[in-house]
């Protein structure tokens, strides 16, 4: 009897522990001693990026000879779980990327401030705000991502209208809406919400058309008050788009990354909140649509007295780890990775819109994106933390489908902001 | 009587055995020295076995729960008590992701009387039983990542499934878009995918149960639905339960995949189960700690669902 209940405590054990394996990989040690860093990141790998990769290697090599240098691209959906692994570990790559906002800001601990190595970089690069915690930067922009919004030219002809002006005003955009679903069946905006994102892009599309200038400053500086009439006619706005039919079918079933996109390529949706950088950008369109039908809007004035501006942020940058051996040496990496040549390579390759302010834009999307970047404000939703981003994608799926209302969906994102 | 001549074949090896004992043991008394390695040996025999458990498998588990009691963030390896589960269980995604783990629990009969009842049709040989028995097994060679790919492109919106409904003349379903509607999607297709394994459990089971009282039952005018009741379910009862405790084991441990690549979570997080909110804390929130509180939880109820199913299991093993 005793024998058996031994055994079924192991194998009920064995069971239970099959359910909850490990998490944590292996992470490999900080080698800067040796003559060598090691970089992480989700990018090095990609064809675009290569001639990226090797212009900030060359310079590097320029400056420091016998330092080798070795990328290890990680799978993006996994990249902050590995570094998790690493920083709890306290041992991994010498310098490693970052998006912006809430990713960097949630992880500075691990980080060593920027501001004295890269000090000379401050005004040629644009973006620190991302990457910078309690005054201090812990990384430098490589690009720029911020949320435009792009309208299908072509659709616009074929309605009628006239796609060098696009609406202004709230009004004029759904009656402009209406004049090409009307003559074209396509839908207002292409919408993807399954991973929770269309909110976010929502959220720091049209807050400029909404808020305040003053409400959008606080906002940003972290006054945020979430029961305030303005925040509160954004996420109805939100709701009402869906309840007046201007989406695409199936939001919360929709990948945005990148079903959302597809639906916008392929002609079926007039507009896109889209992105700046990485995919779902001008250069992404282009090759579907052709370069003289995207087009870009910023946020049309839905409230009076509100000035429309581009939402961007430092999109990803590169930060040293607090266990390099040699810190500076490190952070001289990190000044090649977004030395001026490399960032041009990047622009050409991937159509990134880069940090450096100084490397030129040639095809209409991206003059006229880079023409906003001067009003520019940041973010939105990029000032939020993850834990309230997380909660706040899971609300708007509810929202869409109607098993929260958006008062009570303000109500606990207001509490997830305060604490 | 078979019963009158099997008792003395049972009792007479343990009386030989105790006969045995005793000259064993005056036979230790007279060795003493050789005899304690002899008794030590078993304990050296198993010792690789015990050390690999423990330093694998229970090591890491105390540390595990130890890691539990303390903070993320800024109050990074700090001691915080109960903190974490204070948070977890005041955390309404959590406890959704454990009433979707009752959902499970509560769906189990489904997914066990799917294949139950292919597999009666195949042992009663309905025409083409041969090709149904190897089509049903084919999803379970894939990986939860392919048969999510394929669903996501079935079950989208304007996939065609929705289609052909709407050609029937019903509406559209968000099948994965609906939070009413998604985790019973997931699960269908959880379902769909690992039916064939307990398929051929059951096959296996059919070739242990008598065919002639199959013949008898037939003969005596019973209707299938009657066969199934009377013949059938009692003769399988041993293979019912051992479907039941693999398929309970499968929901609960394996269906991360599908979810992953189906749902994420959502919509509004009403596809979470525990294991998919572990792996949000600890890798997209950055909180390995509470990570760690809900993984112990999550143990906790392994543990007691492994325990009631071994317990299930020898109660019914007794009947026999």
């Amino acid at each position: 009897m005793k024998q058996r209940a031994l055994w079924s405590v192991a194998v009920a054990a064995t069971l239970a522990l099959a359910g909850c394996g490990s998490a944590t990989g292996n992470a490999p040690s900080s080698e800067a001693a040796s003559g060598k860093l090691v970089v992480w990141d989700w990018k090095s790998s990609d064809k675009t990026a290569t001639a990226y990769v090797e212009k900030a290697k060359a310079d590097f090599a320029k400056k420091h000879p016998g330092v080798a240098v070795e990328f290890v691209a990680q799978p993006f959906d996994q990249y902050y779980t590995l570094l998790g692994a690493a920083i709890q570990a306290g041992k991994g790559p010498d310098v490693m990327m970052f998006n912006g906002g809430g990713q960097i800001r949630d992880r500075v601990d691990a980080l060593v401030p920027l501001d004295q190595y890269v000090s000379p970089d401050k005004p040629r690069l644009a973006g620190w705000d991302a990457f910078t915690k309690d005054g201090k930067a812990f990384a430098s922009p490589v690009t720029l991502q911020g949320h435009p919004i792009y309208f299908n030219k072509d659709l616009y002809k074929k309605a009628g209208l006239d796609p060098q002006r696009p609406a202004t005003t709230w009004s004029g955009f759904t009656a402009d809406c209406a004049a090409i679903a009307k003559a074209t069946k396509a839908t207002c905006f292409a919408l993807g919400n399954k991973e929770g994102a269309g909110i976010q892009f929502f959220l720091s599309a049209f807050g400029s058309g909404i808020l305040s200038p003053q409400e959008y400053d606080d906002w940003i500086a972290g006054r945020r008050d979430w029961s305030s009439a303005h925040v509160k006619q954004i996420f109805q706005l939100w709701k009402d788009v869906e309840d007046r039919g201007l989406n695409s079918k199936g939001g919360n079933s929709t990948t945005m990354f990148t079903d959302a996109f597809g639906i916008f390529q392929s002609g079926k949706a007039t507009n896109i909140i889209g992105l700046m950088s990485d995919i779902g950008h001008w250069k992404d369109f282009n090759e579907f649509l052709g370069p003289d039908n995207v087009g870009v809007m910023k946020s049309p004035v839905v409230n009076e007295g509100t000035t429309p501006s581009l939402p961007f942020d430092g999109g990803i940058g590169y930060g040293v780890a607090k266990w390099t051996k040699d810190p500076a040496l490190a952070a001289d990496l990190v000044r090649s990775l977004t030395s001026t040549e490399a960032l041009t390579a990047f622009y050409t390759n991937a159509g990134a819109v880069v940090s450096d302010t100084t490397v030129k834009a040639a095809e209409p999307a991206v003059t006229a994106l880079v023409a906003d970047l001067k009003t520019g404000k940041p973010a939105l939703h990029v000032a939020l933390s993850s834990k309230t981003i997380e909660l706040m994608g899971r609300l708007s799926q509810q929202i869409l489908d109607g098993s929260v209302t958006v008062d009570a969906a303000l109500k606990q994102l207001g509490e997830s902001d305060r604490s | 009587m078979p019963l009158g001549d099997f008792t003395p074949l049972l009792a007479r090896p343990a009386r030989a055995g105790r006969a045995d004992g005793t000259a064993t043991a005056s036979r230790r008394r007279r060795q003493t020295g050789g005899l304690s390695a002899e008794r030590l040996s078993p304990f050296v025999l198993i010792a690789p076995a015990v050390l690999v458990i423990v330093l694998f498998r229970l090591w890491p588990l105390l540390l595990g729960v130890n890691f539990s009691f303390t903070g993320d963030g800024e109050r990074n390896g700090a001691a915080v008590g109960l903190d974490n589960y204070a948070e977890l269980f005041a955390d309404p995604l959590f406890l959704g992701a454990l009433r979707n783990v009752g959902w499970l629990v509560l769906l189990l009969p489904v997914a066990v009387a799917i294949p139950g009842t292919l597999a009666t049709f195949i042992y009663l040989r309905v025409p083409g039983h041969r090709f149904y028995r190897s089509v049903y097994f084919f999803p379970a060679v894939l990986s939860p990542v392919i048969v999510g790919s394929i669903f996501n492109l079935l079950l989208s919106f304007d996939g065609p499934v929705n289609s052909l409904l709407e050609v029937v003349g019903l509406g559209p379903v968000d099948w994965l878009g609906d939070s009413d509607v998604a985790l019973f999607t997931v699960l269908g297709v959880h379902i769909w995918a690992t039916f064939g394994m307990a398929l051929v459990v059951f096959l296996s089971g059919f070739a242990t149960l008598d065919p002639a009282l199959l013949d008898a039952a037939r003969s005596d005018g019973a209707t299938l639905p009657q066969v199934i009741r009377h013949v059938i379910i009692p003769g399988l009862s041993r293979t019912i339960q051992f479907v039941f405790v693999t398929t309970m084991i499968g929901m609960l441990t394996s269906m991360f995949g599908l979810i992953y690549v189906m749902t994420s979570g959502g919509p509004g997080g009403s596809t979470y189960l525990p294991e998919y909110y572990i792996w949000i804390q600890q890798g997209q929130m950055n909180r390995p700690a509470f990570a760690s509180a809900a993984s112990t939880v999550l143990f906790l109820v392994m543990l007691v669902v492994g325990l009631a199913q071994v317990s299930f299991l020898r109660r019914t093993g007794k009947e026999d």
